[in-house]
């Protein structure tokens, strides 16, 4: 093999057109192609994330129709139930609805005293309170007082009595002195 | 032979020493790798504005898509909350305590040789029992009989809808006191009757024929 023999001269320029190469290497990955590159990952990233929400917000659109559909029932339900906690204190309103209602029962002089109000534990009665009232029906006779117990059961789902005592009237004992603690989920307003 | 002189070597030399130039030669490689290397960075810009141009439709899709989205999930959210807080309430209404059948049983129970002066009735917490306390009078030629004869009958009437019923005397005591009955003097008694069951378990139907009190 013929060996070359090169000039002072020609390896100093054959040097600079190493570093030239180098350099003209360094710049195009660096500046050039370097960022290019790596604009276009990012995009593609953006590409795919914003691809899976579109696809994501189909399933969510149609599970909420869907949802929207099953939760009829639980909407009207829920409706009517919040349509029993009206604007307004409690203790505005609780005691006088108490004493129309045993009054259309034939049982007069109802008093309801507020006893103290609680949350509750459950998550998702964070919204509700349990309101515990003491109601004293002052005379009544047993089976008014039992139709009118049934009628406040019936009509007032979200009031349970914990609490009954039902004694004579000493001085007429044909008659009943009742009282009931009962308590109440209230919507907060 | 014929002798030849090369006159010219001189310049020949010098040509071939420029043509075999390292630097001029460097430069040409420099040049056709520079042209390449500017080919493929432009293919490569034409593929990423190619991809730009989709990001840009998919943006724009999701703009339009988003606000419905957010709507869509702000309702699952709250028709979830909503389904969640009716099961509870509805949990709730439906495992209360109903005292109204219970009066009505305790009212079927009562003869009419007893009277009943007093009842007091407690639902424990979380539904897990009521404990009733009953006090009366029964009269008759044998009270104590015509009191046993409400316990039992009350025991039988509870023990159709409720289950672990226990009903039990606490205190049974004749009073000195007669009473007027149908025309008759009829000894008294007074008693106090415990009843406890518990409401959220149907108890089983009571095996023997569903008594009524002597009227």
């Amino acid at each position: 093999m013929k060996k070359l023999n090169l000039s002072k001269d020609q390896i100093q320029k054959l040097a600079l057109s190493t570093i030239g190469f180098i350099v003209l290497l360094y710049v195009y990955f660096s500046f050039f192609l370097g960022p290019l590159n790596k604009s276009r990952n990012s995009m593609m990233v953006s590409i795919n994330d914003l691809q899976a929400k579109v696809a994501g917000s189909k399933n969510e659109m149609t599970k909420a129709t869907n949802l929207e559909n099953q939760a009829s029932a639980a909407t009207t339900r829920y409706a009517a139930l919040t349509k029993a906690s009206p604007e307004g204190a409690p203790i505005a309103w609780f005691p006088p609805r108490m004493k129309i209602f045993f009054s259309n029962q034939q049982i007069d002089k109802t008093t309801a005293r507020l006893e103290g109000s609680v949350p509750y534990k459950e998550a998702e009665l964070s919204g509700w309170t349990r309101h515990n009232w003491m109601l004293d029906l002052p005379q009544t006779d047993f089976s008014t007082l039992g139709k009118a117990i049934a009628e406040l059961e019936n009509t007032e789902p979200l009031l349970s009595i914990h609490h009954l005592n039902i004694h004579a009237l000493p001085e007429d004992p044909q008659f009943q002195q009742v009282t009931l603690n009962v308590a109440t989920a209230i919507l907060k307003r | 032979m014929a002798l030849h002189l090369n006159l010219l070597h001189e310049e020949f030399q010098e040509q071939r020493q420029r043509q075999r130039d390292p630097l001029k030669i460097g430069m040409m490689v420099l040049g056709g790798l520079g042209a390449l290397m500017f080919l493929y960075y432009m293919w490569n810009a034409y593929q990423t504005l190619g991809i730009r141009n989709r990001l840009n439709a998919v943006q724009s899709d999701w703009s339009k898509v988003e606000p419905k989205v957010t709507s869509a999930q702000k309702r699952s959210a709250e028709l979830n909350s909503i389904i969640g807080t009716t099961k509870v309430l509805d949990g709730m209404i439906e495992s209360r305590f109903y005292w109204a059948p219970f009066l009505e049983k305790l009212s079927r129970c009562v003869a009419m040789n007893a009277q009943v002066t007093s009842v007091d009735g407690t639902v424990l917490d979380d539904n897990r029992g009521v404990n009733v306390m009953i006090e009366g009078l029964a009269a008759g030629r044998e009270p104590r009989a015509a009191a046993e004869e409400l316990r039992q009958l009350l025991l039988e009437q509870l023990g159709q809808s409720y289950h672990d019923v226990k009903v039990e005397f606490k205190t049974l005591e004749d009073l000195d006191t007669l009473v007027k009955i149908g025309g008759a003097n009829m000894a008294m008694a007074r008693f106090s009757v415990s009843a406890t069951f518990n409401p959220t378990a149907t108890g089983k139907a009571a095996a023997t024929t569903p008594r009524t009190p002597k009227k």
